[in-house]
């Protein structure tokens, strides 16, 4: 986790640097700044800030056995979390995205079936394994 | 692991329904080569009608139009980078020894996702007016409807949308799975080179898609809904070339990292030595990310309205980590036992190729020569020397050398050194003499040329390489059909014997879920730890400590 945290924080500050040089370099060149270069740059700067972020907090509170560099296999957990076996819902949701999708280059009317159609589908996806808020 | 014969029926539910992150990698590499053929027949189209001055073997310039916009679109959005997740699919899991991704239903959606979104975009051929035809990076005003009418144009752009979602969300989930699904004793400098540049590649995709979302529903919303976000008179031409390369730079080292990655495994188990630098590598595919993402205008030099210091620059400084890397695979096999199976010989070829690509890469950084050079041939040439370089010499590599843990057998090794060598003089004859028809003068993406332009024998070249280029695909064909008739199963976990990560440490082909037991994880070569104690990293020697809470 530590490793994970450091990446991102050095891309933060590459990215602050960069935005940085590119801004100023655009101004004293074109008496402006160049703002489409400016502000990409800039969003980098929160999303990889952002991720370092929640990484640091997280692994305030968790460190696993895969960043124990003597840890045996036996250390981790017996049971890693739910894989589900098979699901019909993502081809489903994907097909539903696609037709919406179309309708946007084909016309108004298609999205009549696609909407639904990925509501539904969207709804399957994310109750297929649910049992209800406290149960397991 | 099943006996029972299953019915057809059963075998495709079992397809379309699948969470495992091996079948929908195979979905994946299944799917993105077949794009790589539909386009390579589209190239390969193009170079007949250059083949001489005046041809019209493609009937109409608009026709020719939407081949090579089809085909560059093809080529780097349904072919290179779905090929990257299709391998980080089958390989990343296994290699830090998980038993499968962190979101399976995800990663279904992703693959859906981009199998429905290029559909869409490659539906335009079955429009009355065609595809798309402004080229693959739709360039403001021309991708507008004034000049490029037709539903072609609006279904490529709702595709790619649609398909550049299913990119996202596999880059997300590859992230989360490498940061939380690790096996214990799987540091993060453990993993295996493919596993890192995974990792890296599918940070830059989240930092470079969704800008090539926003575009592309700006574009559509252009198109369709009449706003005026790409309008000349707002500076349209100038924001869209913004972002398109905002996002289209990074997307080439989305392209090749993950390449770099699969030859950096292959490397080391054909030279019989522990890859050279391992955190070199590490550290310069990072600093190749970060770099990646700030010389986007370095294609927008002839627009005379960039920066032409900063991103010569940065250009320049982006070769030094590229330039560590190849440093470090020559290092790995100095004074190694190499062999020249077939991997290997692919991973060579890469490594040629890739370093020419590179270094004309080098040469088009200089706004001086750029200015010149922009727009003609070998802008082309260079550009197919570094993808084709690394994604279709590395994919073959990565193909032979895994083949056993996808199926279970072996690839023919005569056969695909057959394939190697026809592709490879194949694709030099193609491409090497495109560097002089440039500079000659020819621009690129015209329709055909004039006796006069003295361009005819070096078209002709180029041409009957093409052919011999495609050709080499037989080979390989008739290879994987008659493996998978006569080939003899692998019976072992690691049949290339110096094997490396974890994936050699498991039976062949791949079991589900991937392991019945994982090996102590003590270096980054956990595999050739177990089968060769002899030689193993010191920590993988040290007594067996008692596991702690």
């Amino acid at each position: 986790m530590k490793t994970n945290v450091v990446l991102f924080n050095v891309l933060t500050v590459f990215f602050l640097v960069s935005a940085a040089v590119y801004g100023f370099w655009s101004y004293m060149s074109f008496g402006e700044i160049e703002v489409i270069g400016f502000s990409a740059i800039g969003m980098l700067v929160f999303l990889t800030g952002f991720i370092g972020f929640y990484l640091a907090k997280s692994a305030k509170n968790f460190t696993g056995p895969e960043d124990l560099p003597d840890a045996n296999i036996e250390d981790g957990e017996a049971e890693i979390g739910f894989f589900a076996p098979w699901s019909w819902w993502p081809i489903l949701l994907g097909l539903g995205a696609a037709i919406s999708f179309t309708s946007l280059a084909v016309g108004w009317w298609l999205l009549a079936i696609g909407l639904p159609f990925s509501l539904l589908a969207l709804v399957g996806f994310v109750f297929e394994h649910s049992r209800g808020q406290h149960a397991h | 692991m099943n006996s029972v014969k299953k019915s057809k029926g059963r075998i495709v539910v079992d397809w379309l329904t699948t969470t495992d992150h091996k079948k929908i990698g195979y979905l994946y590499l299944i799917t993105s080569f077949v794009y790589f053929m539909i386009a390579g027949v589209m190239a390969l189209l193009i170079r007949a009608q250059l083949a001489m001055p005046g041809l019209t073997i493609v009937q109409t310039k608009e026709q020719y139009n939407q081949l090579f916009t089809m085909h560059g679109t093809i080529m780097l959005l349904m072919f290179a980078t779905p090929l990257f997740a299709g391998f980080a699919n089958v390989l990343m899991p296994v290699q830090i020894g998980a038993p499968d991704v962190a979101f399976p239903r995800l990663n279904a959606i992703a693959y859906w996702l981009y199998f429905f979104g290029s559909f869409i975009a490659v539906a335009g051929f079955f429009t009355p007016q065609g595809a798309a035809s402004f080229g693959w990076f739709a360039y403001a005003p021309l991708s507008s409807t004034t000049f490029s009418p037709g539903l072609g144009g609006d279904l490529w752009v709702f595709g790619l949308a649609l398909s550049g979602f299913g990119t996202i969300l596999g880059g997300v989930n590859f992230i989360t799975t490498i940061i939380t699904m690790r096996a214990p004793g799987m540091t993060m400098f453990r993993m295996p080179i493919f596993t890192w540049n995974t990792l890296v590649t599918s940070i830059l995709v989240i930092m470079a898609f969704p800008p090539l979302a926003a575009a592309l529903f700006a574009l559509g919303a252009d198109r369709k809904f009449g706003a005026h976000i790409f309008d000349p008179a707002n500076g349209g031409p100038m924001l869209w070339q913004h972002l398109f390369w905002f996002f289209g730079h990074p997307e080439v080292y989305i392209l090749a990292l993950p390449f770099f990655g699969i030859v950096s495994e292959i490397f080391p188990v054909f030279s019989r030595k522990p890859v050279f630098g391992y955190r070199t590598l590490i550290y310069a595919t990072i600093a190749i990310a970060a770099l990646s993402m700030t010389v986007w205008a370095h294609h927008m030099y002839v627009t005379g309205s960039v920066l032409l210091g900063f991103f010569a620059f940065t250009t320049m400084l982006i070769a030094v980590p590229t330039g560590v890397k190849i440093f470090n695979w020559i290092g790995t096999m100095w004074r190694g036992s190499i062999t020249f199976e077939t991997p290997m010989l692919w991973s060579l070829g890469f490594l040629t190729t890739f370093i020419f690509g590179g270094l004309t890469g080098v040469i088009l950084s200089s706004p001086a020569l750029d200015f010149h050079l922009s727009d003609s041939y070998f802008v082309v040439a260079h550009f197919h020397y570094v993808v084709f370089g690394t994604v279709v010499f590395a994919m073959f590599a990565g193909f032979y050398f895994w083949w056993p843990k996808f199926t279970g057998k072996m690839l023919n090794e005569r056969l695909g050194k057959i394939h190697f060598w026809l592709l490879f003089f194949g694709f030099h004859m193609t491409f090497l003499i495109q560097h002089w028809l440039g500079v000659k003068g020819m621009p690129r993406r015209y329709y055909t040329y004039l006796e006069g332009d003295g361009f005819t024998w070096m078209n002709q070249v180029s041409t009957v390489g093409s052919l011999l280029l495609g050709l080499s695909m037989l080979p390989f064909l008739w290879n994987v059909w008659v493996t998978s008739r006569k080939g003899v199963k692998v019976e072992m976990n690691d049949p290339w014997g110096f094997g490396r990560s974890l994936e050699w440490a498991t039976a062949s082909p791949l079991p589900r879920h991937n392991f019945t037991s994982i090996p102590r994880i003590r270096s980054e070569s956990p595999a050739f730890d177990l089968n060769h104690p002899e030689y193993a990293s010191p920590d993988a020697k040290a007594p067996l400590k008692k596991g702690k809470k």
